[in-house]
């Protein structure tokens, strides 16, 4: 099949083509307004859900750790530590709702998706709430409880606080779609309705690099 | 603002094809279709302010009209529903009866470029729409080199579908 033929297959299909849409000035006025709520600003949506709900999270553990007044310090600090894990969370959020608004749908192809899989990909989601999970094994420590039994204490309380620790440091390096050639990661992740867009952005990625290398 | 309007409302109105075109090739699915139409032509409207006339009005609508088909398309192609609603407008396709060579041959192409992955098939559009190498590579972002690889890889693969086909 030549060049030229197949250049007069593509020109043959133009009769075929549905032509039904006029465009007016009302249409594209309406379609202004419908489209505030445009498919394409869905995730930006989400992340200002999701910003919203941190906030209000913050606030309140702000308000705990006020009422406390330094009292306990162990629940200052756990409460405090979660307070600022999620107020990071926050701030990445923030910045992807501002980099979507920003994206330029006039830059080159590759240039364009590679910023917008990267911006799925790099959505933390569990994975970095997952960091707050050893300072609730920590928050309701005291010092009373500690001296009225130094054993439990260091045979109960510090143990299940390490295990955790170590166990989400594990799951932190482990649960990314970089580690989906692990059959278990694999497992997680796709039975996770929240991570499958992730993985597809981390293997659309590999695409967009494998497409721009001349081989 | 009038004006401004006006003069996107006839470029648009020089350059539908394109975006026809586009929507065809990422959208297989008649509603998702006309859903792919009006966002494309919102982010042009939206993109449309910032153009500056620095490349071609085809190239800026081309980039414009590709990032929008390939994100959407990719949003979509997740969902069941919409996947198999697709499957049986082809299916449908293929019970055609009584079709002539010309538009078998048609058929064979676009099902090619339904086929093919999300940036080689805005590569083959282009290519169709017979932008030169220069542009093409403009638009996607890739060396000229490259253009002329990927495209003599693709060709290769659709000229085996059609022999194939023929013999």
């Amino acid at each position: 099949m030549e060049d030229i033929t197949l250049k007069n297959l593509w020109k043959a299909q133009d009769e075929k083509l549905d032509r039904t849409m006029k465009l007016n000035l009302l249409i594209l006025e309406s379609m202004q307004k419908e489209k505030a709520a445009s498919k394409l600003n869905s995730l930006a949506r989400l992340k200002l859900f999701a910003v919203i709900l941190g906030v209000l999270w913050a606030l309140f553990l702000g308000v705990l750790i006020y009422g406390n007044q330094l009292q306990n310090i162990y629940f200052t600090v756990s409460v405090g530590m979660i307070m600022l894990i999620t107020i990071a969370a926050i701030a990445i959020y923030i910045k992807h709702i501002v980099l979507i608004k920003e994206l330029d749908y006039s830059q080159s192809i590759t240039d364009t998706q590679k910023k917008l899989a990267q911006l799925q990909a790099s959505t933390f989601s569990s994975r970095f709430i997952l960091l707050q999970t050893p300072f609730y094994t920590t928050f309701f420590w005291s010092t009373e409880m500690i001296q009225a039994s130094v054993s439990k204490f260091f045979l109960i309380a510090v143990p299940i606080t390490l295990l955790f620790t170590i166990l989400t440091i594990w799951l932190y390096k482990n649960l990314t779609p970089l580690k989906m050639h692990k059959k278990w990661v694999s497992y997680l992740l796709k039975n996770d309705p929240e991570q499958v867009p992730l993985i597809q952005a981390q293997k659309f990625l590999e695409e967009i690099e494998e497409f721009k290398k001349v081989s | 603002m009038q004006n401004n309007k006006e003069e996107f409302l006839k470029l648009i109105e020089e350059h539908k094809l394109i975006i026809y075109k586009i929507c065809n090739a990422y959208c297989k699915n008649r509603y998702d279709r006309d859903d792919l139409v009006q966002e494309i032509i919102y982010q042009l409207w939206r993109s449309y302010n910032h153009f500056n006339g620095t490349v071609k009005f085809s190239t800026w609508m081309y980039r414009v009209a590709l990032n929008v088909a390939i994100t959407f398309y990719r949003k979509t192609k997740t969902s069941k529903a919409i996947i198999q609603l697709a499957e049986a407008d082809t299916e449908m396709e293929d019970q055609k009866e009584d079709t002539s060579e010309l538009e078998k041959n048609m058929d064979v192409l676009q099902q090619f470029i339904n086929n093919l992955k999300e940036l080689d098939k805005a590569l083959m559009i282009l290519y169709l729409e017979e932008k030169s190498y220069r542009e093409i590579g403009e638009i996607l972002g890739i060396t000229e080199t490259n253009v002329a690889t990927r495209l003599s890889r693709i060709k290769d693969k659709l000229k085996q579908k059609f022999s194939t086909l023929n013999n």
